[in-house]
């Protein structure tokens, strides 16, 4: 039994040497290449200074050095923070400070667009580049310097499961985002859980379509490994296309497939998925957003042979509960269940007296206990001691469980359903976003008195974002230069698609913002908007 | 809008200013970008994402009334407004 993510490498490097691991970008690498790669950077990285439980960017677009440098980073005895390529430089370069990031393995493009302060506070940067390009400021170390190390044997250092693995940063309510300290016990809970539950062979082929900084990967790329299986990482010249994407899927004989359920229905909206076609598959996994019933039944009708899981959990958790979709309740349920704890893993939901429901019917919010949940944010004690709290219900010894904020239902069939959140955190395509952090990012704009972001659900996204604003008095700002300056400080995905100005925002008895008012407001406004659109093209149909 | 007195190296300007157009206002702005080289890839700069692909093709369709195939809709055709106006010729002859 593997008590640090590594062992799966070493493992199945000895059983399947020859076998491909990872395929990305029409480039492979085996086993034993992986195994190889990753030691000679490790030795490079505890060369250049990293030590154990120091924390290693990896900045750069998936590709199969991405794999490389995950193993490395905790060969190394090291903790890595994938860092989204897509973010903006600010906050890329918050997190590198915020996480006291040393190094980063990345490639000339995304280096030089780091600010320079974030830059020249690195000790070193190991460049993932095929070919060295000129660079100055931060020590660079080439790729190919990886051949000056030892590629038979890992460093020596000491790990245990508890030490931390990897941090992965998600949404801040109060306007930064906070870093997810997840140790070897954390993700092998999760890996080990997924290794029993869908009985991954070294036959099967995964694909990796989310990002790396997203705790879905993790199934992707460890799971691929524990089994001696190969993971194909899907990049944007795919992702964005679903007739390539569906294309790829059938080509590369992909048996298993993890994503947000988004990814899924534009698949089913654009592109033509048989059975046929993808008779290999045998396996769907979603996760990260509700999947609208409409789109589930006809992706089920459409491939009835595959199984199809619902998988639900937070990244503070990865996955604590799943549910295997039963067809034959499909068209009954109005809702899908996130279903029941996974193995070595105890949820429950605390009720507003403060008691764990047992009772079909009772409503609380769920909780998360066991070997799955994390230690907490890094360097916020504050955030951590409000989510990751002492176990008030079990008092013989000291545990900590998590608060997902999440409001679950208990139903007759002993599965959980979702209901709601308790605050002002939405999904939208997977992705966790504080509306907060949205209205940070606005509020930082000097013109900016007044700024609320509200989330309109929407059918393939699950919601969409809108933004009212009241401005200074005297300041003529446009929505473009807000949504510019928004662009500079958050994620593309989080950018308010429209900008409403107001001379005030409505208010509640309480003299705080009307949330709820506006929300009303901008879901009828873009109801009517979508009745538009549909009755203009009634009528240039007719 | 007339054809008959424009030379085809007009004809495709104008084709080219409206695809442009449409892809800032109904594209870009939406990520705070202003600006974008008609060569360069609106996938890499992140004007386009998964969900703005789709509002592409509906404009090409409805506005520019050409059909697209799904295999058409992929990261050489749809890559820039130079590929994207190449498209639409192709498919007007």
């Amino acid at each position: 039994m593997a008590y640090i993510l590594q062992q799966l490498l070493t493992r199945s490097a000895a059983r399947y040497p020859e076998k491909t691991a990872v395929w990305a970008r029409g480039r492979n690498i085996t086993y034993r290449e992986l195994d190889r790669r990753s030691n000679q950077l490790a030795h490079l990285l505890r060369q250049y200074g990293i030590k154990k439980g120091d924390r290693v960017g990896l900045y750069f677009p998936k590709c199969v050095e991405s794999v490389i440098s995950m193993l490395a980073v905790v060969k190394a005895g090291a903790v890595y923070v994938p860092l989204d390529p897509q973010a903006p430089a600010d906050r890329v370069g918050y997190i590198i400070g915020n996480c006291g990031i040393r190094a980063l393995i990345t490639k000339e493009d995304k280096r030089r667009g780091l600010d320079e302060s974030t830059r020249s506070a690195l000790e070193f940067c190991v460049m993932a580049d095929d070919e060295p390009k000129s660079t100055n400021g931060t020590r660079t170390i080439p790729w190919s310097m990886l051949d000056e190390f030892p590629a038979t044997h890992a460093p020596e250092v000491v790990l245990t499961e508890t030490d931390l693995a990897y941090i992965l940063y998600t949404s801040g309510s109060t306007g930064r985002p906070k870093g997810v300290m997840l140790s070897h016990q954390n993700a092998l809970t999760f890996v080990e859980w997924c290794a029993a539950t869908f009985e991954i062979t070294s036959e099967d082929r995964l694909s990796n379509h989310a990002p790396l900084h997203f705790d879905l990967s993790v199934f992707d790329v460890y799971n691929t490994i524990e089994a001696g299986a190969t993971v194909y990482l899907i990049t944007e010249d795919l992702a964005l296309f679903p007739a390539k994407l569906a294309s790829f899927i059938e080509t590369q004989g992909i048996t298993v497939w993890y994503s947000v359920p988004s990814a899924l229905t534009l698949l089913l909206l654009h592109a033509d998925l048989n059975a046929e076609k993808l008779a290999r598959l045998r396996l769907i996994l979603f996760a990260g957003e509700v999947f609208p019933m409409k789109y589930l039944r006809q992706l089920a009708d459409l491939l009835p042979h595959v199984e199809l899981q619902n998988l639900y959990g937070p990244t503070e958790t990865n996955v604590c509960t799943y549910y295997e979709v039963e067809r034959e309740r499909l068209a009954s349920l109005e809702k899908l269940p996130i279903g029941i704890a996974c193995e070595n893993t105890e949820v429950f939901a605390v009720n507003d007296q403060d008691e764990i429901v047992t009772q079909p019917g009772g409503i609380g919010e769920l909780y998360v206990r066991g070997p799955a949940v994390t230690y907490g944010y890094w360097a916020d004690p504050e955030k951590t001691a409000k989510m990751v709290v002492p176990n008030r219900f079990q008092p013989n010894f000291e545990e900590k469980i998590y608060r997902t904020g999440d409001l679950v239902q208990l139903a007759e069939d002993g599965n959980y359903y979702f209901l709601g959140r308790r605050d002002s955190m939405i999904k939208s395509r997977g992705y966790r976003i504080e509306l907060g952090e949205i209205e940070s990012a606005l509020l930082s704009h000097p013109a900016v008195r007044e700024a609320v972001a509200i989330a309109i659900p929407d059918d393939i996204v699950s919601n969409r974002i809108v933004a009212v604003i009241a401005a200074h008095e005297g300041s003529s700002i446009k929505p473009l230069e807000l949504q510019q300056h928004c662009a500079t400080r958050i994620p593309r995905y989080m950018i308010p698609e429209l900008i409403e100005f107001r001379d005030s925002l409505p208010k509640t008895s309480t003299g705080k913002v009307d949330r709820v008012q506006l929300t009303q407001e901008s879901v009828r406004a873009a109801n009517q908007a979508a009745r538009e659109v549909v009755s203009q093209q009634q009528v240039s149909i007719s | 809008m007339s054809t008959v007195n424009q030379t085809p190296a007009t004809q495709s300007s104008a084709l080219k200013d409206q695809i442009r157009e449409f892809i800032m206002e109904n594209l870009a702005h939406a990520k705070g970008i202003t600006s974008f080289t008609d060569e360069e890839s609106l996938m890499e700069s992140g004007v386009i994402d998964s969900l703005g692909i789709f509002r592409l093709v509906s404009f090409l369709e409805e506005e520019l009334r050409v059909r697209v195939g799904d295999e058409e809709i992929n990261a050489e055709t749809l890559k820039s407004v130079n590929s994207i106006e190449q498209l639409v010729l192709s498919k007007r002859k």
